[in-house]
């Protein structure tokens, strides 16, 4: 899998070949720079391989235009951010509503009180992120990303942000939504004690995924 | 529905507050302006008739032939008969110069009359004209001779009492070109007033009114048997007389609106790139949780519609409270009652909002669409998407059509538009030169004792961008203010001060005596000038009709009656150009030797002033027929000449040699110096009560009349220019929204290295004092240089240099942008070091 970037073709991943089942929930694990958030974009569609190709419920991605890719994505692809990427001009609520006021569904106020309730932010409703703590920003984004019950969903170094306990906390919290919902998790982390949790790990380096940390 | 929602939300977190209070404001220029216009115009169009009180008039120079009435009565028009002519009244020391009007008792025959039985009463509309020996007269009459009503007025040998005041008058019509204030009494006193005279300034009008056909009818027969000697008013004409007025206002008033535009578009520039910013992190996380393109660009139309929506109407009410702010400013030259205001500015707002949003924001925001939905995991992408260029040039395009529209005429807008333009070019290189100058300075003196400089110098652009804002709004301002008033000043020093400031017209040839020892009396010799009042027939053989010219000047100078003089010598502040003198050799005037001949001299002869000529389309060598009460006389141009009116002297556009125009009945004039004594109300007092045809023209009285209006029509030009400054402020209040974070960093910084707050804020007062001041400076500049031009181009006056301009200039800006700029920089400067590393 050859990338583009803004310096001329670089050729992140070789002879990357990755095959996810639905429901299952993988680590990619890997050091600062070692491609493991552009693997994400181009495995969530976000991005195109300039070789390759990246299959999503058996269609191909990088045969699809950018738009045509944001159509697949909306509703079956939720995301988490390592710097949450909450609007900071939205409340708490407003942030969990978006998604499904962009896909025109009904009752997206109420669906997100109940989502923000499930996360424990019941109180902090009519908050702005700017008002919330690290680990509340991100439990609103958890709750971002489960509103629209995703059929995958990509988080991209979720506790890079967090305190140690509070980091555990955001990740026990994704991983009881993941269970309850039975959505297929891509998790990229460097840290090992997340990458754990899941019930397969990859280690990218040099652009190869491996099953072992070497 | 989704959009609003969006919009609710922005707005809430002040996004979008700078971006609609420029929208606000180039609203509210533009409304204002249509309310004003349309409504003056609409009053110009409903009055169309009344303008003429009449379905037709026909103007003649002498009294309405008995005949004229039966025959128009037998066509079964109505008729009525009325008087207008200038004339002197009197009330004790008092005189002042009216414009009489005599009316019998049909008059008017259509529209309204309505007076008031004192001043502040309510209006009533009389059932009959003033009774023989009253008169009514417009209020401010009252006030410049000192009367009420119930007191006596002198007009010529006749006293009158005032018995009401004038609130409405149909065929007023000419209100901004008819200075003098109305005195109307009942024409069966016309004659007792003795104020007419052979050859006085007197339009008798037979109003008609009826059927079409009949009125058609009888003009046509009136035109074939009078020819020249009458003329046909129609509603029309009126119209069109009027209607070019109030367009030619509505037209500078929308340019001057535009320029409000053009600085708001600005502010509009800055602050849709600042939030456009703000908003690439927002989009690319809807992008990634599967916004489309078309779906992202889709709801920036439909923010930006919905803003439009609210601002237009906002600033549209803005617009309707400028624009009776302005209403009230003319109430004096409009005169009239003006229609109830439409809603049709309204929607004009909203073009306008929705131009303004669409032509300047949304190229900016339009880009957003393009935001790599991979920026949310890699921060780097996506931050040279929004490139200034498009933007720039869709808002030259924007800004071009706008013009066009306001203008009318694709020729004015692309001059104006370049007018701006190079204004624009000029003053940012003026700023970039001041800027980038003291930037140098800085860098050469060391920033530690030249820091309080470096505000100024650290965002250059920043600088340059607020510094021409402001320069833009406060050169159109000081234009106004300042230059103008400058201009009517040096125009008035070109006066000598003994120039003629007393004309005296009308006088009989039986009166010119007695008036030379009046005015020798009183210690004045003067001159005597013959002049007769006739009507260019025929060009070169063929008759000529107004219609005929495309210049408004030349149709109007061929319209009417016109005033004719002979003379043997050519006058000091008169010059030959081309042709000869009659009675010389050369065209060379006075310095050659006169070479008498007798046949040369003795031929009637015409001598033409150059601009009235060039207007016309008169040349060397051309035979002109003129025409006054049946007689004719026709005679060849054989000079052109220079005329310096600003002499102040008696001139004419068309002289004759002598003995030309005696077949014409004539009449004399004179002009004189009255120096302004207690005495001087006597000696004009003397002259109107022994001779009461003669007609006083206080030139000093017309002048301040003339400054009244400039004054007035000005005040309402300076709103606009208030906006234009608003508007400036806002390019200044963006500026600091974008550098905004840029100065809470820096703030915080230069407190962890161990500033004070005091020093900080000391900084950045510096920063806006130089701003202000550089860009007052600036405006007072231009505005003086623009003024120069005018002055010394356009009217050949010397203009009073005055360096106080760019001081005064200078004092303005520096408070204007203290107090905006401190305000809207404040929250910035509040930043602890601790926020500084908890933002990272």
């Amino acid at each position: 899998m050859r990338f583009d970037a803004a310096e001329g073709p670089i050729s992140l991943f070789e002879n990357l070949d990755l095959s996810i089942d639905a429901g299952d929930s993988w680590a990619i694990l890997g050091t600062s720079g070692s491609g493991k958030s552009t693997l994400l974009g181009l495995l969530a569609g976000l991005d195109l391989p300039s070789a390759g190709r990246v299959l999503l419920s058996g269609e191909d991605l990088t045969a699809l235009n950018e738009d045509e890719r944001a159509a697949r994505r909306q509703g079956r692809v939720g995301f988490v951010f390592q710097a949450f990427h909450l609007l900071s001009g939205l409340t708490a609520l407003e942030n969990v509503m978006l998604p499904l006021e962009l896909a025109g569904q009904p009752q997206a106020a109420a669906r997100a009180r109940e989502t923000l309730e499930r996360v424990g932010l019941a109180a902090r409703v009519r908050h702005y992120p700017s008002q919330l703590s690290g680990g509340e920003q991100q439990r609103v984004a958890l709750a971002r990303a489960f509103i629209a019950a995703p059929a995958v969903l990509f988080a991209d170094e979720p506790t890079g942000n967090l305190d140690h306990k509070t980091g555990e906390q955001v990740i026990d919290l994704l991983f009881d939504l993941n269970r309850q919902h039975g959505t297929t998790l891509i998790l990229v982390t460097h840290d090992q004690s997340v990458a754990d949790r899941c019930q397969h790990v990859r280690y990218l380096r040099d652009g190869v995924l491996r099953e072992e940390a070497v | 529905m989704l959009a609003l929602r969006l919009l609710y939300r922005d707005w809430r977190g002040g996004e979008l507050r700078l971006l609609a209070m420029a929208v606000v404001i180039a609203v509210a220029a533009v409304t204002g302006v249509a309310w004003l216009a349309e409504r003056v115009s609409a009053a110009t169009e409903l009055r169309a008739a009344d303008l003429l009180a009449a379905d037709r008039a026909v103007e003649y120079s002498q009294p309405i032939p008995a005949d004229w009435v039966e025959r128009a009565q037998t066509a079964g028009l109505r008729t009525a008969q009325i008087a207008v002519f200038p004339t002197v009244v009197l009330a004790g020391d008092e005189n002042r110069l009216v414009s009489a009007k005599a009316v019998n008792s049909t008059y008017p025959l259509r529209g309204e009359l309505r007076i008031k039985p004192e001043p502040g009463h309510p209006e009533i509309i009389p059932d009959s004209i003033p009774e023989s020996g009253t008169a009514w007269v417009e209020s401010r009459l009252l006030g410049l001779l000192g009367v009420s009503v119930g007191e006596s007025i002198s007009l010529g040998a006749l006293e009158f009492e005032v018995a009401a005041v004038i609130s409405l008058e149909p065929d007023r019509g000419d209100g901004f070109a008819s200075l003098a204030p109305r005195v109307m009494f009942n024409q069966t006193d016309l004659e007792a007033t003795e104020l007419l005279g052979p050859g006085s300034r007197v339009r008798h009008k037979l109003l008609l009114a009826g059927p079409l056909e009949a009125l058609d009818g009888l003009t046509s027969a009136l035109v074939a048997e009078f020819g020249n000697d009458i003329e046909i008013e129609t509603p029309t004409d009126e119209r069109q007389g009027a209607a070019e007025v109030v367009e030619q206002a509505k037209r500078f008033l929308g340019l001057a609106a535009l320029l409000t535009v053009i600085v708001a578009g600005v502010a509009v520039l800055l602050t849709v790139r600042h939030y456009a910013e703000r908003q690439i992190t927002s989009v690319a996380v809807m992008r990634a949780i599967g916004a489309s393109r078309q779906r992202i660009l889709g709801l920036f139309v439909g923010k930006l519609l919905w803003l439009g929506v609210f601002a237009g109407a906002f600033g549209a009410a803005i617009g309707f409270g400028l624009h009776v702010a302005m209403l009230a400013l003319v109430a004096d030259l409009l005169g009239a009652r003006l229609p109830p205001p439409s809603w049709r500015p309204l929607a004009t707002g909203w073009v306008t909002a929705g131009v303004a949003l669409l032509g300047f924001a949304l190229p900016t925001l339009s880009r957003l669409r393009d935001v790599p939905p991979m920026r949310v995991l890699r921060r780097d992408l996506g931050d040279n998407l929004l490139r200034a260029g498009l933007p720039l040039a869709v808002a030259a395009v924007v800004i071009l059509g706008l013009m066009g529209w306001q203008a009318r005429d694709p020729l004015v807008a692309i001059t104006v538009f370049g007018a701006v333009g190079v204004t624009l070019l000029v003053l940012t290189a003026v700023a970039s030169g001041v800027v980038f100058g003291v930037r140098a300075l800085t860098r050469r003196g060391g920033t530690g004792r030249l820091l309080w400089l470096t505000g100024l110098t650290r965002r250059p652009m920043t600088a340059i961008i607020q510094i021409v804002a402001i320069g833009v709004g406060l050169m159109s301002l000081f234009l106004l203010a300042v230059v103008r008033n400058d201009l009517l000043t040096a125009w008035q020093a070109e006066i000598p001060p003994d120039a003629p400031n007393q004309f005296l017209i009308n006088i009989q040839p039986e009166q010119v005596d007695g008036v030379r020892q009046t005015l020798a009396d009183a210690d004045i010799s003067t001159v005597f000038y013959p002049m007769v009042r006739a009507r260019l027939l025929a060009m070169n053989g063929e008759s000529v009709a107004a219609d005929d010219f495309d210049s408004a000047q030349a149709r109007r100078l061929t319209r009417r009656d016109f005033n004719l003089s002979w003379t043997s010598t050519l006058a000091d502040d008169n010059r030959v150009v081309a042709g000869r003198w009659w009675g010389e050799g050369s065209s060379e005037g006075s310095s050659e030797t006169p070479t008498d001949s007798p046949t040369d001299s003795d031929r009637p002869q015409l001598s033409v002033e150059t601009g009235f000529a060039e207007e016309v389309g008169i040349e060397l060598g051309d035979t002109l027929t003129f025409g006054s009460g049946g007689a004719e006389v026709t005679a060849e141009v054989t000079n052109l000449r220079d005329v310096r009116w600003e002499s102040f002297n008696v001139n004419f556009f068309v002289l004759g040699s002598p003995g030309t125009f005696d077949p014409f009945p004539q009449t004399w004039l004179t002009s004189f110096h009255l120096a302004d004594t207690h005495n001087s109300g006597t000696l004009l007092n003397t002259l109107v009560r022994n001779y009461p045809s003669v007609t006083i023209i206080d030139v000093s009285s017309v002048l301040r009349i003339v400054r009244t209006i400039i004054d007035q029509g000005s005040r309402v030009v300076e709103l606009m220019a208030l906006l234009t400054l608003l508007a400036g402020v806002l390019v200044l209040l963006a500026a600091l929204q974008i550098t905004g974070e840029e100065r809470r960093f820096e703030s915080a910084l230069l407190r962890a290295l161990g500033a004070s707050g005091t020093r900080i804020r000391r900084m950045a007062r510096w920063e806006f004092w130089l701003v202000g001041a550089i860009a007052g400076a600036l405006a007072g500049l231009a505005a003086t240089t623009a003024g120069l031009v005018v002055a010394e181009v356009l009217f050949s006056l010397e203009y009073p240099l005055r360096p106080m301009t760019l001081v005064i200039g200078a004092g303005v800006g520096l408070l204007t942008v203290w107090v905006a700029g401190g305000l809207g920089a404040r929250r910035y400067y509040r930043s602890s070091p601790m926020q500084l590393l908890r933002e990272g």
